[in-house]
């Protein structure tokens, strides 16, 4: 049994209909990534698997339980976290206080040593700590975004695009953290417009062309696919 | 004019600004959070001055005992009307129009507004003490008779002090108090504050968004409440539509304060009670203008400084918000 | 919508035959119930109406036998006979449900309003009976019908004049139909009307034939313009009773007003709450130079036009003083801004009486005696008589209105279909994409509360001469007596915002049905909020929506329901 089973999803907003139709599962410890053009709707597929917007048909099932119906901030105590297209920290409030607001729905003791961790993750966050988040760069921003999902200690954790709008060298480090977090044993659906560096991680890739999954296979089978090269990854 | 007159013109603004705070504070969260101009909101502040006249009234213990023990109890009476009015609001008149063009929200406000005063100056049970009898009226349609704290005035350096003010400026420093440590220091005062920045990551953060909205719609309620309530000690009276010029000066308040911040909001209060203290009160003493003193022209110039707000500073004083959010 | 599914019949009935059993049955039932109406309903004339008579239908009895007529003609329509099946473009039955409903509502309210008022069944005579028999029996029958709902393609335009006709006889009929329900003489015959009309109406609007009529009227511009007008002038020859002369005014009044006020709301979405005032502004501008004795500039009157010129200028004075500061900033601070010029407005005519203020306009007590209108030697305040028609003093005012109202809707359609208001439109759906578009939002928002202001101005100017007097009560946020802001905001909202139709419609409903309906009395103010409330939530697009406004609500879009428990997919 798959930790999140995506059936037959769709999703309109009013009559223009973005998600039509789409079937894909992630195994606990995978790590499953969504690739595809600006507008293919990657993102409204998080966003309803989150529980921010509903679908008009179809089913999503995580850790064995149905999502119809569940608010998105229940979806979240269920162990499923999400890291927004851009980015989306609390721009007036200091990076601990983002931090501590990923873990709100925690009350243990360990949430302290949890931002630690984080800092540890992104040591630059840490000498921010006490600064607003609004005046972080794009790169640290993502790193808090990731960081702040973190926080609730998830099952698995949904990332939309954190590679966008970041330089090569951004990038590579927040790759290189996912793969660090893939270790860990942290089951990853990771939704990215740069095909090569998010097949490079997954085990397992889906390309999404104007709501549909229209190619499917294991990460190295896709980055060898004739299609997905031209396509996606720029070559003739 | 005098230093003791500016002075009592001064006290007069500053007790009458804390009471527009307090009224401010819902607005100003309500809108922080859901970017609704609540109108109804003046009259939960006017049903939390209702529901404190009711349990006088209706209760002939209270008549018994000093006024200020019965305070307790009409403070908690006037609260929970006014909460449930504010939850009931948002529950069944606001949440089915989210998401809603905006209009269609604002003119649900509106007749809200409209029922909730008609209600009371229809229905209102009230019972009047008449030649030593108390009788039993439906519906407000008279100014109703609200009653007094006893002592003398206070006296302090020639300023006189009501004790109704005394209790007004007591509920606005007790509830800045509070609120200041809700906001910063509870999970709940974090969660609000999250959700007034970007309401859909609050929720990815597993905060109730729903819940946190009907917590500001309550606050905003006890806190209009407690303003009812020194209003009616404070002016003798009460009447079914006197939370709609409360209510304007109170957003107005909410505006010069800056649209979202709980601390704006008393400031504004208290500015323009000041001000509108001292443009009534002042300009009588000068000449060329006495005829614009006075009290009939006091609303206009609460207006003139919303106008000018508008024109020079559009954030309001402690405004932090720089632009829209779409 | 055809296919098997949706071929039902909601009472169950033999299957074979049954289509032709139920309408021969709703056919009989509703000539019966026609022919009742030529019999008297009670034995007693002190029951409203006098429904006493045998031989001709009197009070509530004419409205049913109009609806059993209409039902005649759809039963027609549902045999297929030629002329009469254009009325059902979509389809008959739904027609012919709708109907039934109206004829046994309305029928069946004035026959419990016999047993009740007088006293219980004994007060029905035969014909009572007839009728009622006659009425449940047709809607039972329409409800046995087969469903015959088709998808109608949009008929092909016919030859121009027979267009014309059909536009003429529609607004003609639509000016009958009006005056009727404004000349009811007692309240038991206007709530009869209202429930005949607003089932009548439902039941035309599924039967298709209103899309039929709007894209004939979208055809016909001119042709509808002058066919109105026509409408509009023939209602002063053919009503002249004082009294509802009289109302008809005020209710163009309102409506004028509300029609001005939708640029406001309707066209560029800006929410104006203190719109009254601006009518205030006017009329007190017009009462001022009007040669009142009570106005500080008696003497001569300044000639109309002047006037006019002069309220006009003075609103949109005030309208670019409120408005340039609010604009600005954030959208919703206008409704505040403006609900609070709306009291000031208020407040300072009070004050400016020369004990709290300067002496300008009489403080409380207003300016009295504002004279009549004479234009061109024409005096309003006369009674004239015409080719044997006579129009008394509120007729003249009332063609004078109607006019106005003729230089308003031109206005607003002209500018609504040009640049500006494409402009408007984007402004009103996405400031932030109409700004980044090149369009410079401040200004034309300016503009449009400009130019909202003018028009209330414009109708304030008559509006002092026809009421002689003007006092600050007159223009309130809200109050039991329309026009004020709240009931104009009502008009435009319930009628339908952006369209020319609703916001009159709107006015001339929140108009005349407080002045038909006395038992509401002192609850009128709590039925309205409820009806603020609740039409927000049913239909929030109004009476008559607009094509583009419809689109905007009835989005089952993804937004409303963000981040909300969404139930019940595929669980």
């Amino acid at each position: 049994m798959a930790l999140l089973e995506v059936e037959g999803l769709h999703v309109a907003y009013g009559k223009v209909e973005a998600v039509k139709g789409i079937s894909l599962s992630v195994g606990a410890g995978q790590v499953v990534t969504l690739i595809g053009a600006n507008g293919a709707g990657k993102t409204t597929t998080l966003r309803t698997i989150s529980g921010l917007l509903g679908p008009s048909a179809g089913t999503v099932g995580f850790d064995g339980r149905p999502l119809a119906g569940v608010p998105a901030h229940e979806i979240v105590a269920m162990g499923l976290s999400h890291a927004p297209e851009g980015r989306r920290i609390f721009p007036r409030m200091t990076i601990e206080e983002n931090l501590l607001l990923g873990a709100f729905l925690r009350r243990d003791a360990g949430v302290a040593a949890d931002v630690k961790r984080v800092y540890d993750l992104f040591p630059v966050l840490g000498e921010r700590r006490s600064q607003a988040a609004g005046t972080l760069s794009g790169g640290e921003q993502q790193m808090l975004a990731m960081g702040r999902a973190l926080m609730c200690r998830p099952k698995m954790i949904m990332l939309d695009e954190p590679s966008m709008g970041l330089s090569p060298i951004v990038t590579q480090l927040i790759m290189s953290t996912i793969a660090d977090l893939r270790s860990e044993g942290i089951t990853i659906l990771l939704v990215e417009q740069n095909a090569q560096a998010a097949l490079t991680l997954a085990d397992h890739g889906h390309v999404m062309e104007t709501g549909r999954i229209t190619l499917s296979g294991t990460g190295p089978d896709l980055l060898t696919n004739e299609a997905v090269r031209k396509a996606y990854l720029g070559e003739d | 004019m005098t230093l003791t007159e500016l002075l009592q013109l001064t006290t007069g603004g500053v007790v009458l600004g804390a009471m527009y705070g307090l009224i401010a504070v819902g607005y100003t969260m309500v809108y922080g959070i859901v970017q609704l101009i609540n109108f109804a909101h003046g009259e939960i502040f006017m049903l939390g001055a209702f529901g404190a006249l009711f349990v006088y009234a209706w209760v002939p213990a209270l008549h018994e005992i000093s006024l200020w023990l019965a305070l307790p109890i009409m403070l908690a009476a006037g609260t929970v009307i006014s909460v449930v009015a504010a939850v009931a609001a948002e529950r069944f008149a606001y949440r089915p129009l989210r998401g809603a063009p905006r209009l269609a929200p604002l003119i649900t406000a509106i007749g809200l507004a409209i029922v909730l005063q008609q209600l009371i100056f229809l229905y209102a049970p009230l019972r009047e003490l008449r030649d030593d009898r108390w009788e039993t009226t439906v519906g407000a349609k008279q100014p109703q008779l609200f009653p007094q704290l006893p002592g003398e005035a206070l006296q302090l350096g020639g300023v006189t002090v009501q004790w109704a003010d005394v209790l007004t400026l007591g509920f606005a420093v007790v509830a800045m108090l509070g609120l200041a440590y809700f906001v910063r220091r509870t999970r709940t005062g974090r969660a609000m504050q999250a959700a007034a920045q970007d309401p859909d990551i609050a929720r990815l953060m597993g905060i109730d968004v729903d819940k946190i909205i009907v917590i500001a719609f309550a606050i905003g309620g006890a806190l209009a409440a407690a303003a009812g309530l020194a209003h009616g000690l404070r002016y003798g009276q009460i009447t079914f539509d006197m939370g709609f010029i409360a209510g304007l000066k109170a957003f107005t308040a909410a505006v010069l304060g800056g649209i979202g911040n709980v601390y704006g909001a008393m400031l504004g209060g208290i500015v323009l009670g000041v001000v509108e203290s001292l443009a009534a009160g002042g300009l009588s003493y000068v000449d060329a203008v006495q005829q614009f003193g006075g009290g009939a022209w006091k609303d206009v110039w609460a207006f003139v400084v919303l106008i000018l707000v508008l024109l020079i500073r559009p954030r309001g004083l402690l405004g932090e918000r720089t632009g829209d959010r779409a | 919508m055809s296919g098997a599914g949706a071929r039902r019949a909601i009472v169950p009935a033999p299957a074979a035959g049954r289509g032709t059993v139920a309408r021969a049955l709703v056919t009989a039932g509703a000539a019966v119930s026609a022919g009742s109406t030529f019999l008297p309903w009670t034995w007693t004339a002190s029951f409203p109406g006098d429904l006493t008579v045998a031989g001709y239908p009197g009070g509530n009895q004419v409205i049913t036998l109009v609806v059993a007529l209409v039902m005649l003609a759809y039963c027609g329509a549902a045999y297929g006979l030629p002329g009469l099946r254009a009325l059902a473009p979509r389809g008959a039955t739904p027609a012919l449900r709708a109907l039934a409903l109206a004829l046994a509502v309305s029928t069946g309210y004035v026959l419990a309003a016999i047993a009740i008022t007088l006293g219980g069944l004994v007060n029905w005579v035969p014909g009572s009976w007839v009728a009622a028999v006659a009425v449940l029996l047709t809607l039972l029958a329409a409800l046995a019908l087969p469903d015959d709902r088709r998808d109608a393609p949009p008929p092909a335009p016919g030859p121009r004049w027979r267009e014309t006709l059909v536009v003429f006889a529609v607004l003609l009929g639509g000016l009958v139909l009006a005056d009727y329900g404004l000349a009811t003489e007692h309240t038991e015959q206007f709530i009869g009307y209202v429930l005949a009309l607003g089932f009548a109406v439902r039941g035309l609007g599924v039967s298709g034939l209103p899309a039929v009529i709007s894209a004939l009227i979208a055809r016909n511009r001119v042709a509808t313009s002058v066919a109105a007008l026509c409408a509009g002038l023939a209602f002063a020859v053919i009503q002249t009773s004082g009294a509802y002369t009289s109302l008809a005014a005020n209710v163009l009044i309102f409506g004028a007003v509300a029609l001005g006020l939708n640029i406001v709301v309707g066209l560029s979405g800006l929410l104006d709450l203190g719109y009254v005032a601006f009518l205030g502004v006017g009329a007190y501008a017009g009462a001022l130079v009007s040669g009142s004795t009570f106005s500080r500039f008696t003497g001569t009157p300044l000639p109309f036009w002047a006037a006019v010129l002069i309220g006009i200028a003075v609103a949109v004075l005030a309208g670019v003083v409120i408005g340039a500061p609010t604009l600005r900033v954030r959208g919703d601070y206008l409704a505040i801004v403006t609900l609070g010029f709306g009291e000031i407005f208020r407040i300072v005519v009070n004050n400016l009486d020369g004990v709290s203020g300067p002496q300008l306009t009489n403080g409380p007590n207003g300016i009295p005696n504002i004279p009549d209108l004479v234009i061109f030697g024409y005096d309003f305040g006369e009674e004239h008589t015409v080719l044997g028609v006579t129009f008394g003093r509120f007729t003249n005012y009332y063609l004078l209105l109607v006019l106005v109202i003729a230089v308003m809707v031109f206005v607003f359609a002209r500018v609504g279909d040009s640049r500006i208001g494409r402009a408007w439109v984007a402004i009103r759906e996405d400031e932030v994409a109409a700004q980044a578009m090149g369009v410079n939002t401040f200004r034309l928002k300016l503009l449009a509360f400009a130019l909202g202001a003018a028009m209330a101005g414009l109708a304030g100017t008559v509006q002092a001469h026809v009421t002689t007097t003007v006092t600050p009560d007159q223009y309130q946020f809200l109050s039991t007596a329309p026009p004020n802001s709240a009931f104009l905001l009502a008009a435009v909202v319930l009628g339908g915002m952006g369209t020319i139709t609703g916001p009159l419609l709107g006015g001339a409903l929140l108009f005349v049905i407080p002045e038909k309906l006395e038992f509401f009395e002192d609850k009128q103010l709590l039925l309205f909020g409820l009806t603020l409330i609740l039409m927000m939530r049913l239909r929030p697009e109004g009476i008559v929506p607009n094509r583009r406004r419809q689109l905007e609500f009835h989005e089952e879009e993804i937004a409303g329901r963000e981040g909300r428990a969404v139930a019940g997919v595929g669980a």
